[in-house]
């Protein structure tokens, strides 16, 4: 499946990329190449092969129910040491309202 | 004799027991260690000086009038990779889009550590957020291999690794979602372990792909490895797929006897791209098994070849998803160049994240978007079903299997980094123990001509580590490696 600028762009749009055009030019070849790569699935026969939705099936599988029970979480103070910008209580973003 | 950093964990335990040396001794050793070799290795991004005396100081007085608890690591000092959060300790993830972040919380492995007694000596570096098997990708710079300046420490655990090799800690952990503790590991000639998915908990672990992540040990030896793991393995409940099965006591399970242990040994795991070397070096190896009462058992894993693909579909997929997290909002680097929130997003996302991670990113949304999903997404997680089969067939003949790490030797800083195909094939071995889920252990199996390391796997079921570290513990004792001089 060849792959090209302009397809390449719109998925750095939906990743909230961008890229200037020397950069968008080595991209488009390094992903040709690893989706050319990839093509070999398409030789694997998975009829009937359910897909794996876990990272470990059956018995050894993990994660457990637990109550739904109120539990203690960051001071909102803490939880704003690392914002880039905060004010009073909140994250600060760009205007999105006109 | 030998010098404080030159001794094995177990070795720094007896010292502080038998009050042969004190705490700050044995972290002044390290430290100073780190202050003689770091500016060549470049192991470390942050290294916690100050705090690990202070820790050391108060160690050695609540050792001296007895109110110290007798902590499975009391004294010993480590060093963590830089995508593992720590109160308070800058965590970078190598990336500049986490340059200043500062966790308010600590992961349940540093939590772990430190009700264990250890003390925390510095961050090391990685491929930035876990993505690669170099360390080249860290946005700050390169580490080098120890036995091999002008050769990578592999990746992304090189940090860790490197340091464990050269002395600057006794042990570390990493984290390993394609192979990254355990061909780090084999590069260094340091031992690493890949638990069992769950075994350990990722809470708090800067998450790359969370179905293959997983946190693990690394050490100069089996033995340490296994009390590193000791000390960090069992359930979370800050960790929903954490295991709640009991944790082994790996340190009494490691002399059992190893005769009559049936061996696998994958055909795939011999084929063309193996370097000739390391074929020579574990194939006499695998030999010692048979010395040790194993018998050997030749396997098929009819999957291996499509392994790569699987991966680099599965693990961008999750990444995509996982790091559209960093957006300049709640954390990390907020671009300037912005005029709306939109703008805002993109540029500060294209400047805070690396070639490497942007490129995963593409993958992923491109594997996971509309039209190209069953295509890729859902063919390689029914593939990752098929190569948990194979897994699950060798298992009904065989305990455990045995194969190389890595499929070449530590390579030449650069020679890799403008192919990105070429260094994902590097993870051939390691990736199909994270899609399956299993656990793999590395271990130093020889020396190359030239003086490089060479590292032999091992893999066991499901929570299996009490036997893989059991095996992997008689053939280091069997093969003892004798390691050449270190570049530093």
């Amino acid at each position: 499946m060849p792959i090209d600028t302009r397809e390449v762009e719109k998925i750095a749009e939906l990743a909230h990329l961008k890229f200037d055009p020397q950069e968008l030019e080595r991209f488009v070849g390094h992903f040709q190449q690893i989706l050319e790569y990839f093509t070999q699935l398409e030789t694997v026969s998975t009829d009937n092969v359910q897909y794996a939705h876990q990272a470990v099936e059956g018995k050894n599988r993990a994660t457990p129910m637990r109550e739904d029970e109120v539990r203690s979480s960051l001071p909102v103070a803490t939880a704003l040491d690392n914002a880039p910008e905060s004010s009073e209580d909140h994250f600060q973003v760009p205007p999105v309202i006109e | 004799m030998s010098e404080i950093h030159h001794l094995s964990i177990k070795q720094l335990r007896d010292l502080i027991q038998r009050r042969d040396a004190s705490v700050t001794e044995i972290t002044e050793s390290f430290l100073n260690r780190i202050r003689q070799c770091d500016d060549k290795i470049k192991a470390f991004l942050t290294v916690q000086e100050e705090p690990a005396l202070a820790q050391a100081a108060q160690l050695d007085r609540q050792l001296a009038s007895g109110e110290s608890k007798n902590g499975l690591l009391t004294g010993i000092p480590l060093a963590i990779k830089d995508n593992i959060v720590t109160q308070g300790v800058r965590t970078t993830c190598a990336s500049r889009i986490l340059e200043d972040y500062i966790p308010p919380y600590d992961a349940t492995v540093m939590s772990r550590l430190k009700e264990s007694g250890a003390i925390l000596l510095g961050k090391t570096n990685c491929d930035e957020f876990a993505m690669g098997s170099s360390t080249e990708n860290s946005a700050f710079f390169p580490t080098r291999n120890p036995w091999d300046l002008e050769r990578v420490p592999g990746g992304s655990s090189g940090g860790s690794a490197a340091a464990v090799a050269v002395g600057e800690a006794p042990g570390a952990l990493g984290s390993d979602t394609g192979g990254s503790i355990r061909q780090p590991a084999a590069f260094c000639g340091t031992v690493g372990l890949k638990p069992t998915y769950g075994r350990v908990s990722r809470y708090g672990l800067v998450a790359f792909a969370s179905s293959l992540d997983q946190i693990g040990p690394v050490g100069n030896s089996v033995s340490d490895v296994a009390l590193l793991l000791q000390a960090i393995a069992g359930s979370d409940p800050q960790d929903s797929t954490s295991a709640a099965r009991p944790v082994e006591d790996y340190l009494s399970e490691i002399d059992q006897e190893v005769k009559g242990l049936k061996i696998g040994v994958p055909k795939e795991w011999f084929g063309s791209g193996l370097d000739g070397q390391i074929e020579q070096s574990l194939r006499a190896a695998i030999k010692k098994l048979e010395g040790l009462g194993c018998s050997l058992l030749e396997v098929s894993m009819p999957q291996t070849e499509y392994a790569i693909s699987t991966y680099y579909v599965i693990a961008p997929a999750e990444a995509s998803s996982n790091l559209a997290r960093y957006d300049g909002v709640r954390y990390g680097h907020r671009s300037a160049d912005q005029t709306d929130l939109d703008s805002m997003f993109k540029s500060t996302r294209s400047e805070g994240f690396g070639e490497e991670v942007k490129r995963r990113i593409m993958i992923g949304t491109y594997v996971l978007s509309a039209g190209y999903y069953d295509a890729y997404f859902i063919k390689a997680s029914k593939v990752r079903t098929l190569l948990r089969n194979d897994y699950h067939e060798a298992f009904k003949k065989v305990d455990l299997l045995v194969g190389p790490t890595t499929p070449s030797l530590p390579f030449k800083i650069g020679e890799k980094k403008t192919d990105p195909l070429e260094m994902y094939l590097m993870d051939i071995y390691t990736v199909t123990a994270n899609l399956a889920g299993i656990p793999g252990l590395s271990l130093p199996c020889g020396f190359s001509q030239e003086g490089l390391p060479i590292g032999l796997q091992l893999q066991a079921p499901y929570f299996q580590e009490a036997r893989l570290l059991n095996l992997g513990h008689a053939l280091e004792q069997e093969l003892n490696v004798q390691k050449p001089k270190l570049a530093v």
